[in-house]
């Protein structure tokens, strides 16, 4: 007995041992690991579509980047879980990237709402989180109010008066008084309703017509009645998905003559887009689109390549921004350390395919700029033509440089 | 372009999309016995082949819809036979099983076709009426429902019609007198997938296709069914179109969103007045 308790000490202090070497080793990264990046998008349930856009294009990017040699000698390894476009599983998951699978990064979600409930995950875990497409100003709302607390939140895409700021001014410029807004009875198309017509009423143009349909049952056919009989001189479809295309059926099928301009998604597909009767302009708006930089073009031929079909320029583009630019971020930093990447995203400048990203003090991207403005196309029997920037060489009314195609 | 008298005739359009998928499922409900969840992922089927067919530059809707129907009675018929009637008798069973059958289904669908909607082209409308536009798959479904719901109709109170009226009504008599109940109720199930799945290819142009896409029809025609009762085709016709009226009108008076909840409150209402359906012969509660 007393041989056993002399004996005991050594494999406890071998354990010991062991444990502080393991501490140690989890405590000074390892200098080859991957950088691990969280992706949250919806990949099943309604809003797939975009959610498979959104890690399609984040793969290509990761892909880009290992093949340029990785970040500070790092490979980039991602990890996809799909939010099925509901709040409660969003935070779920981006509790399980954050803590059991240890991501540095996260990249997403897709709703406002979903962004919402991940932005105190990241909060909490420190961990930094780019949002590349969800728009209510809730999201930065909170890096404005408690700087300290949500100082790891930075959104690439356009928050909802930005938005409605950049689509003002192109209907500014198409010189209409009147116009209608149709879209989904979801919070997202109201507040971008709202602000749009904040941002109109300066410009004197106003709705004469305002529509939110059920995804449910959208009763299309009533709303292209009512939108018709308003006499509008240009219709605002904000409706991304399936339903949109719908709706320009109905109202050409009606002999409406009015233009069309859609918030892109389902739109901005040239699939769907070849199937939809032309006989009066529908306009579409895109974070980027080919020919709008080289850049662009560059982004669209790839993706084209590597999946068969043109990208929409929103959906996909916004979340290969996101990934390059929290890429850039960390390189500048030189190091995985999420206060030092904060500090390089806060100092920084980024290009992208839309842009240059530059944030402001809220940690918005700032939108509606010469350096970041968007791209609105018009679809033509051919294909699509870009409409706004004005063609290159001169100058639009609304004073934004042209980019070179 | 006359705005209420639009609205009134799309509201008839309308109706009609609901019949066509109303007219299977009443079918199965009534003879199979079953509460059948799978029906709208025919439809998709069906909305699906229209879109291939239109890739390879076949544009034909009765190409479409003869394809559609063989492929969703073959479909149907498997269904009928490897699930839905060895577990028949167990409703909650069926409902779970035709539910999974129908994710299966969108599963499938988003991995052949991606999730994005894709579209065909719907051609101009039929022509003009003192000023009302009449759509041209409005009209389309229109007729086929009326055609598909007659032709029910007449094939029920022929003597082709009997084995299908006597299983529905008395399903031990009707095998005692030797008629193969079994295989009745798995091609009754097949034809019933066809029909929806010919809703599907027939009204694809008029839509955009998704893989979730026979969810909504589901619903309403499942509402509609259940409401009519089984027992008269015409009955479940009328509701449809009238439904289908309330839908337009309360959208086009109200708003948009009004649409969904007034066809929700009138079925709420018409089932606590007649619960066993506006057709039954005896309007008392079950309880």
């Amino acid at each position: 007995m007393r041989r056993i308790a002399c004996f005991l000490p050594v494999p406890l202090l071998a354990l010991s041992a062991l444990v502080l070497l393991s501490f140690a080793a989890s405590a000074s990264p390892d200098p080859v690991a991957p950088i691990r990046i969280g992706v949250l998008a919806p990949l099943s349930g309604p809003f797939a579509a975009g959610g498979s856009a959104f890690t399609q294009a984040v793969t290509l990017a990761v892909e880009q980047a290992n093949a340029e040699g990785g970040v500070l000698g790092r490979p980039v390894e991602f990890l996809v879980a799909d939010t099925q476009g509901r709040v409660e599983i969003a935070r779920s998951e981006a509790l399980r990237l954050t803590s059991r699978e240890k991501v540095f990064a996260l990249v997403g979600a897709y709703l406002s709402e979903e962004t919402v409930g991940v932005i105190e995950v990241a909060a909490a875990s420190r961990s930094v989180l780019i949002v590349p497409v969800a728009a209510t100003d809730e999201i930065t709302d909170h890096v404005r109010r408690a700087y300290d607390r949500y100082r790891y939140v930075f959104r690439v895409g356009y928050s909802i008066p930005q938005w409605a700021g950049m689509m003002a001014e192109f209907l500014g410029r198409q010189g209409v008084s009147r116009y209608a807004f149709v879209g989904t009875a979801i919070r997202w198309n109201r507040e971008l309703a709202g602000e749009l017509r904040k941002a109109l009423a300066p410009k004197r143009i106003a709705p004469v017509y305002e529509a939110f349909y059920s995804p449910r049952n959208p009763a299309l056919e009533p709303v292209a009645v009512a939108v018709m009989a308003g006499a509008p001189e240009i219709v605002v479809l904000g409706d991304p998905g399936g339903s949109s295309a719908e709706f320009v059926k109905r109202v050409r099928e009606g002999g409406a003559t009015f233009p069309i301009l859609s918030v892109g998604g389902t739109l901005g597909d040239a699939r769907v887009a070849a199937t939809l009767p032309l006989s009066a302009p529908l306009y579409v708006q895109a974070a980027s689109w080919k020919g709008a930089s080289g850049e662009a073009t560059r982004y669209a031929e790839a993706f084209e390549r590597r999946y068969g079909y043109m990208p929409v320029g929103y959906s996909d583009a916004l979340p290969y921004d996101a990934v390059m630019l929290l890429l850039s971020a960390i390189r500048d930093a030189g190091r995985t350390d999420s206060d030092a990447v904060v500090t390089a995203l806060e100092n920084g400048t980024f290009p992208g395919v839309a842009g240059t990203y530059r944030f402001d003090a809220s940690h918005q991207a700032a939108w509606g700029t010469p350096e970041l403005h968007g791209t609105v196309i018009r679809w033509e029997p051919g294909g699509a033509r870009i409409v706004s920037p004005a063609a290159p060489g001169g100058m639009n009314p609304a004073g934004v440089e042209p980019r070179p195609p | 372009m006359i705005p209420f008298a639009q609205v009134i005739l799309d509201g008839l359009f309308t109706g009609a999309t609901y019949a066509l998928m109303a007219a299977g499922l009443a079918l199965i409900l009534g003879v199979v016995k079953v509460v059948n969840l799978s029906h709208g992922a025919f439809f998709s089927l069906g909305a699906y082949v229209a879109y291939v067919l239109s890739t390879k530059g076949v544009s034909n809707p009765a190409a479409a819809v003869l394809l559609a129907c063989v492929i969703a009675f073959a479909f149907g018929v498997f269904l009928g036979k490897s699930f839905i009637n060895p577990v028949r008798s167990h409703p909650f069973s069926v409902a779970v099983g035709s539910l999974g059958f129908a994710i299966l289904f969108e599963q499938a669908a988003q991995m052949l076709w991606g999730p994005h909607p894709v579209s065909i082209g719907s051609g101009p409308p039929w022509g003009e009426l003192s000023g009302v536009v009449v759509r041209r798959w409005g009209a389309v479904s229109l007729l086929a429902s009326a055609g598909i719901l007659g032709g029910l109709a007449l094939f029920l109170s022929s003597r082709w019609g009997l084995p299908l009226k006597l299983i529905s009504e008395e399903e031990e008599v009707a095998g005692s007198v030797g008629i193969d109940v079994e295989k009745i109720r798995v091609l009754t199930f097949g034809f019933a997938s066809a029909t929806a799945a010919a809703a599907g290819a027939l009204l694809a142009p008029a839509t955009s296709i998704t893989p979730t896409m026979g969810r909504v029809p589901l619903i309403l025609s499942l509402i509609v069914v259940i409401a009519s009762g089984m027992e008269n085709v015409l009955t479940i016709f009328l509701l449809a179109v009238g439904l289908g009226l309330l839908s337009n009108i309360s959208a086009y008076l109200l708003a948009p969103q009004w649409s969904y909840v007034s066809l929700l409150t009138v079925i709420s209402l018409l089932l606590l007045l007649r619960p066993a359906g506006l057709s039954a012969t005896d309007p008392g509660r079950d309880y």
